[in-house]
């Protein structure tokens, strides 16, 4: 099993070189160089023009582009990520702020919807035809097709605005710091962000659990005398769980998409709000980090799916 | 339906009477089962031959109630004589408490496919296991003990490591022996096997055929055994019912059957195999055509269209006639095949 997963890890390598090499060829086209990315844009303005390209030149600007990306990406590695065009902070600085909460929402909305989607996936399967089943399906329907920010709107519009339930958004207020003062914060934006993988879920775990029940083994596990909910669940459930799985992992991509704009709505001081402000104000080398970080996170999901299969499926644990 | 001393048969271990299944499908009645009856008995092997389609494993299925969804017993009784008196099958639930105590515990069954008929996420210990947890009051331990009992005594080397592993490593020959260890981990009185072998190899199919001989003989366990070769039933047959289009045309001791076949669909299947020791000339004659649609099923006797010795009566169904104490067929001119036998 170590072995494996050191395996899977090394096959990564190449993947994250390929693409931070992509995003830097991206930022090098952008206009602007280096100088201007890395030295706060108020202390530029002031600065000579001699300065700057003696500046340039000591930064070794100068060099061939394959040369700077080994600068660039040798920074990133130790921490380095270079300062944000607006206010001219350190990068890096963002991401310890903005990151928690991102991780939060994020997290939340993933626990939510692999839950909730492989249960109404499993009920609708096992009650397939009826109306539960039928419902459920309509339902999944409207969850994946209506946008996220229809159902925040509505949310905050209902639940906060209307009712008084929850509060509007934000995260915290100030002066209440621990999860369970934040928590009523959490549950919309959550919920919210959650619906459309759920959704998804859903549907994916109904046909997934469909298949697994039509198998041969099902009806050896019948024979055998067993009651119903073990054939159902630990015989059926359980092998329909691992493309069910590997699913979630695909989906990561959709969640942090839909961060982006759910913390907006809710204004959720996290990445994806601050990504969002970076675009609006070609904010380039903080737009940059925050892509190559969502890949990195993409890519380390889907490392985290290949050990979860593994763990679950023993054709995968033992076949190499 | 009580008498618990039924006179010329005190060890029937199962008898279908009249049994009719039907499966519906796109708002259509297949008729699979029309009207089957045939009894099993303790220590003795009935096989159930037929060609593809002619249902030989809804037979099976309808033992157990492990019919496809859309299925149904419409008609006829399968009487169950256990240990506590008769019990009517077709009559308790699906999936019920009775029925579920039945299965596995009293009736085992082995499938088709190996390949296909084991979970591949859980280790082979575990599927014995669980079988033991539901019809024994064994521990933990001595379930996983009899676990590996079972796997050796079904002659897996190394059973206290091969009890852990997932049927993936297992290989065709050895995952039907797990199966047949799974099914026999009960003790139960009826073994239903559904083509054990046809995912095997000859020499493999033969030391499971052994495993199953040893079984009724040394267990008294009562074996319903499908398959479409005549050769398995001649080796290992005491009884055979001979299956077409969802009826038995022919049943009876095999000796008699195999020797005296009085229905051309049995002439038929017998001659389309080879038989060892008749040499390099002997005939073989495939079928001719085709098994009717199972949707659309001729009125009359179902193997006319294919028949050589057709006649007009053929249009209409024979009905099932005894003509020896256990040997019966379901043709209108078996009396003219029993004289041309005779002479
Ligand atoms: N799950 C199912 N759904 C619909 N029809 C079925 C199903 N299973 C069997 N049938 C139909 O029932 C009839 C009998 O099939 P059965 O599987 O018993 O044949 P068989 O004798 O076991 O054949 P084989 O030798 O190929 O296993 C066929 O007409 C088949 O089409
Ligand atoms: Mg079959």
């Amino acid at each position: 099993m170590l072995t494996y997963i050191a395996r899977r890890l090394l096959t990564l390598i190449p993947m994250a070189i390929a693409i931070s090499f992509l995003i830097y060829l991206g930022l090098d086209l952008t206009p602007g160089d280096a100088v201007s990315h890395m030295i706060p844009p108020d202390v530029i303005g002031t600065m000579d023009p001699e300065r700057l390209d003696e500046l340039r030149e000591s930064l070794g600007l100068g060099k061939p582009f394959l040369v700077r990306y080994w600068i660039w990406i040798t920074g990133v590695l130790q921490g380095d990520f270079g300062y944000s065009l607006a206010g001219g902070v350190q990068i890096s600085k963002i991401f310890l702020d903005r990151l928690p909460a991102t991780l939060e929402l994020s997290c939340a909305a993933l626990v939510i919807s692999t839950i909730l989607g492989s249960i109404l996936g499993t009920i609708s399967a096992l009650t397939r035809g009826t109306f539960a089943d039928q419902a459920l399906t309509v339902v999944g329907m409207l969850g994946v097709s209506i946008p996220e920010f229809f159902f925040g709107l509505v949310a905050i519009l209902v639940f906060a605005l209307n009712l008084g339930w929850l509060p509007v958004g934000g995260r915290t207020l100030p002066g209440y710091d621990s999860f369970w003062d934040r928590l009523p914060h959490l549950i919309m934006p959550a919920l919210v962000l959650s619906i459309m993988m759920t959704a998804g879920v859903m549907r994916y775990a109904r046909s997934s659990m469909l298949d697994a029940l039509s198998r041969d083994f099902i009806r050896t596990a019948r024979s055998k005398g067993m009651p119903e909910w073990r054939v159902n669940l630990l015989h059926g459930f359980r092998v329909a769980l691992t493309p069910v799985i590997v699913l979630i992992g695909f989906r990561l991509p959709v969640l942090i998409g839909g961060s982006v704009i759910i913390e907006q709505v809710f204004q959720w001081p996290g990445i994806g709000k601050e990504f969002l402000s970076a675009v609006r104000s070609q904010d380039y080398p903080l737009v940059m980090m925050v892509a190559l970080f969502s890949v990195m996170a993409v890519l380390l999901a889907s490392l985290i799916v290949d050990i979860l299969t593994a763990l679950i499926d023993p054709r995968v644990r033992l076949g190499d | 339906m009580t008498d618990r001393t039924p006179g010329p048969d005190p060890e029937l271990a199962l008898s279908v009477r009249d049994l009719k299944t039907y499966i519906y499908a796109n708002n259509r009645c297949n008729r699979a089962l029309d009207g089957v009856s045939f009894d099993i008995h303790r220590g003795k092997t009935l096989c159930i031959v037929g060609e593809s389609g002619c249902g030989k494993s809804v037979t099976a299925a309808s033992i157990l109630q492990l019919l496809p969804e859309l299925s149904r017993i419409e008609e006829g009784e399968i009487v169950y004589h256990g240990a506590e008196g008769p019990v009517n099958i077709e009559r308790l639930k699906r999936n019920g408490r009775r029925m579920r105590a039945i299965r596995g515990k009293e009736i085992a069954m082995i499938f088709q496919d190996p390949m296909t008929a084991l979970n591949p996420v859980y280790s082979i210990g575990f599927q014995i296991k669980e079988m033991l947890l539901y019809h024994t009051r064994l521990g933990k331990r001595a379930r996983h003990a009899k676990a590996i009992d079972l796997l050796r005594s079904m002659g897996i080397p190394l059973p206290e490591k091969r009890v852990r592993e997932y049927p993936h490593l297992y290989s065709g020959g050895m995952r039907q022996r797990a199966m047949i260890a799974i099914a026999m981990s009960c003790d139960p009185r009826i073994l239903i096997a559904d083509e054990p072998t046809t995912a095997l190899d000859v020499t493999i199919q033969a030391q499971i055929f052994e495993l199953m001989d040893t079984l009724k003989r040394e267990q008294g366990t009562a074996i319903m055994l499908i398959t479409h070769d005549m050769g398995v039933v001649a080796e290992l047959a005491d009884d055979v019912a001979v299956m077409y289009m969802g009826q038995i045309v022919e049943a009876g001791p095999v000796g008699q059957v195999l020797r005296n076949p009085l229905h051309p669909y049995t002439r038929a299947l017998l001659e389309s195999i080879p038989v060892l020791g008749r040499g390099k000339n002997q005939q073989i004659r495939a079928i001719p055509g085709q098994t009717p649609d199972p949707y659309d099923r001729p009125t009359g006797c179902q193997f006319a269209e294919r028949c050589r010795y057709r006649v007009d009566a053929c249009a209409e169904m024979p009905p099932e006639t005894q003509v020896s104490s256990s040997h019966r067929v379901r043709c209108w001119r078996h009396r003219e095949f029993m004289a041309d036998a005779a002479e």
